[in-house]
């Protein structure tokens, strides 16, 4: 995405390895360049994963050996059949099945692995990897045990064998094929979202995408790269054994996605590329594989921290962020809203204790549809698990949620916002250096009903729809007031403005009801009143507005209701002007005259 | 019914072994969500140095157990600062590799060191099995044990009773918060860190008379104990213990009864199924975020 000048270098590239090999004689470099390609398959597929969505795997190598154990029994298996013989299909049955295996065992192992966060993928997969080659060497019957399988057939179409030559050809077309699909998934709306649970799985869940299936998807589809690699590896080389797929070469996949840049189109060709040449080269130093690269990680670790590719990518971010104007207030032209249709949400009796802490005590909150509603308290009163029960964020211990006048059960964050209900957060959850754009475009994904594979093949229907969303999000980008930031990265934003590009993101969901925690904490006079003049077009627009706030001038003059929290009790509930003169809110807020005593 | 005790003894043994160098990743996963990927390895220096120092320069066992402890703390604290420190602020998970980076040089060095080949290290309390019955134990094996359930003991007291281990806690809780409070936070991180690799090497020492002195010593070791940090829960350090200990005797029983070689494939499949059925671990609370 930010590798502008590289195309015509990337043709180059790409020419030269078209031409070369008539000129170099011998098949050694034409059988390098194989293993280069499909160690660069396997890396692309890490890359989507690791790079991309930032999960790490350490058990690639197994799925690439599920891959080419699969292609090698059956092959094996039906070459001697003389339909298979003649047309040579029985190779491209096995790439195909190869490939879906290991897709089905990356999926076996990304859903139980992926339930939670942290290291956990990294380590279930090298204990995966080492299952997978403990099986390997102990099913002998089958596998062939520590000596492997042999005399895999060689790859064929109709009666025509494929030589290294020739093979060679057949890999950079699949190669490239590969690197073409990586990059028309990471630019589509899929990509999007993929790169944004890099960022932060909270927000991702918040505009109403189930992180964890998401998680499982990319899993499944790196480990299909992964499984392909593998059929086209048992094809060159003949001959698979446990050796070709231990630990040590996962960790090879994982280092030179790194080194080439983790998150960028091109960098796991060059850490392939590189990591398959290197010990070519140093072959009198096997002695010190271990050492030798253990160093090679550490320097990359900490010189190359965003790889080759980044050292340029971050060149080019800096000379965008240069260019940013001082910020201004936004809000001045608002856009027009498309009309919804506001619900109201009742929480009845509802109770939130953490161990001893109740933060929640049967608390009754109404609000009714199409109202701006704050709810306020000193700090620790309890409002922001309100909200958080309130969008399944946390369970409830006891009590009833009532969405537009039915009982309603809030499973999860995606869950609330698939009923309807968006929320902002407190402390500001963006996606790192993702453009305002992307923001939006990530919030609109929930209302896309064209799939990957419809974008991928570029379907009109996909296409009208992605021309819909940016034509949507633009529009909620300029109702905010950020229109002439539309590609400056989030990170390099204003704090005001990162409220505002929340609350854009969350209105891309079409939210019936919208939770803003504390919009204004942080932001200067002049950006509360735009703030302000923003949610009352929110409720223009028939959005259900609930506010968290502490900014007592803004609630006042924008609310219709009040609700007031202190212990997790509601103490006082009406107007805003009844609040302001409401004893037990002044008490809470600058404690009795007694309670000094 | 006395094979039974036979094997279920000694792979409780190998169970208390596997609950050391578990909780040594719920000491760092505690404090830094880190883990030391390469914790294995330091067994396997853990049980070199004790080859070292036994074997070939007759160090009395016990000097040889303070060294052993107090080289691998170090070690610790210096392969803290440089391999995981510059990365756990970085917010990505690289860290996974640069432990594993260590580990990596690690069993280089440890194989021009002492070289490729298994080297055997005389027990500590001599070789004739003690007879419970008819049932026969090494000392070793009961000296595992019982080192096991002490140094658990004393892990609880110190999260309990201690201010370290109670700043320990309250780092895992929040370390914003914490260091609010004025605990050095990074001190405690470093810490946690080296006294994992202690563990690990105190591991080593108390293993290396059962398996024998090699480079490979501790690559399996630190898969299944970290195996069943998960199954127990990595915040969870008694059940850990508990886990590790009834891990070893299964495994041990299924070798015993059935076949060796599908003894780890059944341990890690059992791993990924508890991880599906209570992601927190059997003796996890689940934990909730917050936003």
């Amino acid at each position: 995405m930010t590798e502008r000048g590289v195309p015509w270098l990337v043709g180059l590239a790409l020419a030269a390895l078209i031409i070369l090999p008539a000129f170099v004689p011998g098949t050694y470099y034409s059988f390098l360049g194989i293993v280069v390609f499909i160690y660069g398959i396997v890396a692309v597929g890490l890359n989507i994963l690791a790079g991309y969505a930032g999960q790490f795997s350490l058990g690639h190598a197994a799925l690439m050996a599920m891959g080419a154990y699969t292609t090698a029994l059956l092959t094996k298996a039906l070459a001697p059949l003389p339909f298979f013989a003649a047309t040579g299909l029985h190779i491209w049955f096995g790439v195909v099945l190869g490939t879906l295996v290991a897709a089905a065992f990356g999926a076996l192992l990304a859903f139980p692995a992926l339930r939670v966060r942290g290291p956990y993928l990294a380590m279930v997969t090298i204990a995966f990897g080492w299952v997978i080659f403990k099986i390997l060497q102990e099913w002998v019957s089958v596998t062939g045990g520590d000596l492997g399988l042999s005399s895999i057939p060689k790859a064929q179409l109709g009666p025509y064998l494929f030589d290294t030559g020739s093979f060679y050809y057949v890999v950079l077309g699949l190669f490239v094929a590969a690197l073409m699909i990586q990059r028309r998934l990471i630019n589509s709306e899929l990509g999007l979202r993929i790169l944004a649970i890099k960022h932060s799985e909270i927000a991702v869940s918040s505009v109403g995408i189930n992180v964890y299936r998401l998680k499982v998807l990319v899993f499944v589809i790196s480990a299909a790269f992964a499984g392909f690699g593998g059929t086209l590896f048992a094809h060159q080389q003949n001959y698979v054994s446990p050796d070709n797929f231990q630990f040590f070469s996962s960790v090879f996949f994982l280092l030179a996605v790194l080194f080439g840049g983790a998150g960028t189109l091109m960098g796991p060709v060059i850490g392939a590329a590189v990591l398959t040449i290197l010990p070519e080269i140093l072959q009198d130093f096997d002695k010190f594989r271990l050492i030798i690269y253990g160093c090679f990680i550490l320097l990359t670790l900490y010189f190359l921290p965003n790889g080759v590719m980044g050292l340029l990518a971050d060149r080019k971010l800096r000379a965008a962020r240069s260019k940013m104007g001082p910020t201004v207030v936004g809000a001045k032209s608002p856009g027009n809203l498309p009309t919804t249709v506001g619900v109201g949400l009742q929480l009845n009796n509802i109770s939130k204790s953490f161990g001893g802490l109740q933060a929640l005590r049967d608390v009754n909150f109404r609000v009714e549809p199409g109202t701006i509603h704050a709810l306020i308290g000193p700090n620790g009163a309890g409002k922001t698990t309100l909200i958080n029960v309130a969008t399944g964020f946390y369970p409830l211990d006891s009590g009833e949620i009532v969405i537009d006048g039915r009982a309603a059960t809030v499973r999860s964050l995606h869950d609330a916002a698939r009923q309807g209900i968006v929320r902002t957060f407190q402390t500001i959850k963006l996606f790192g250096n993702m453009t305002v754009l992307e923001h939006v475009l990530v919030g609109c994904a929930r209302h896309s009903r064209a799939g990957y594979f419809d974008a991928a093949i570029g379907r009109k229907s996909a296409r009208n729809e992605a021309a819909r969303n940016l034509d949507t999000a633009r529009e909620l980008i300029s109702f905010v007031g950020l229109a002439r930031y539309e590609n400056v990265p989030a990170n390099s934003l204003a704090y005001g403005h990162r409220r505002l590009l929340e609350i854009a993101r969350a209105l891309a969901v079409r939210p019936q009801l919208l939770l803003l925690d504390e919009p204004a904490a942080g932001l200067v006079a002049e950006e509360i009143h735009a703030l302000g003049h923003i949610i009352r077009q929110l409720r223009a627009s028939g959005i259900t507005v609930v506010l968290v706030e502490h900014h007592m001038e803004l609630v006042i003059s924008i609310s219709d209701r009040v609700t007031v929290l202190d212990y997790g009790v509601v103490i006082a509930d009406g107007p805003p002007t009844a609040i302001q003169r409401d004893e037990r809110v002044i008490a809470a807020y600058l404690g009795t005259p007694h309670a000094a005593a | 019914m006395y094979f039974f005790f036979q094997i279920a003894l000694s792979g409780i043994a190998t169970g208390a072994i596997y609950g050391l160098i578990a909780v040594g990743y719920s000491l760092t996963y505690m404090t830094t969500k880190a883990l030391n990927f390469a914790l294995g390895m330091w067994v396997m220096l853990g049980g070199m140095l004790t080859y070292s120092l036994i074997v070939l320069h007759a160090f009395h066992p016990l000097a040889a157990l303070a060294i052993v402890v107090a080289a691998l703390f170090a070690l610790g604290i210096v392969a803290e600062r440089f391999s995981v420190m510059p990365f756990l602020r970085a917010g990505s998970d690289v860290w996974v590799m640069s432990t594993l980076a260590v580990g990596f040089l690690m069993i280089d060095l440890a194989e021009i060191v002492w070289g490729r080949s298994p080297t055997p290290v005389p027990p500590l309390l001599g070789k004739n099995p003690i007879y419970i019955g008819p049932v026969a134990v090494l000392p070793q094996q009961l000296l595992i044990i019982a080192a096991a359930c002490v140094t658990f003991i004393a892990l609880d007291l110190f999260y309990r009773r201690t201010l370290l281990g109670k700043a320990f806690r309250a780092v895992a809780h929040s370390g914003e918060t914490s260091s609010l409070m004025g605990i050095d936070t990074r001190r405690v991180q470093a810490v946690s860190y080296a006294a994992a690799a202690a563990l690990a090497g105190f591991a080593g020492f108390l293993v290396v008379p059962l398996t024998l002195a090699e480079p490979q010593l501790g690559t399996v070791l630190g898969l299944k104990a970290f195996a069943i940090a998960i199954i127990a829960g990595l915040a969870a350090p008694r059940g850990i213990l508990i886990c590790g200990l009834a891990y070893g005797a299964l495994e041990a029983l299924i070798s015993g009864y059935f076949y060796t070689g599908i003894r780890d494939i059944l341990g890690f499949s059992l791993m990924i199924l508890a991880l599906f059925l209570k992601p927190e671990g059997l003796f996890g609370k689940p934990v909730e975020e917050r936003a």
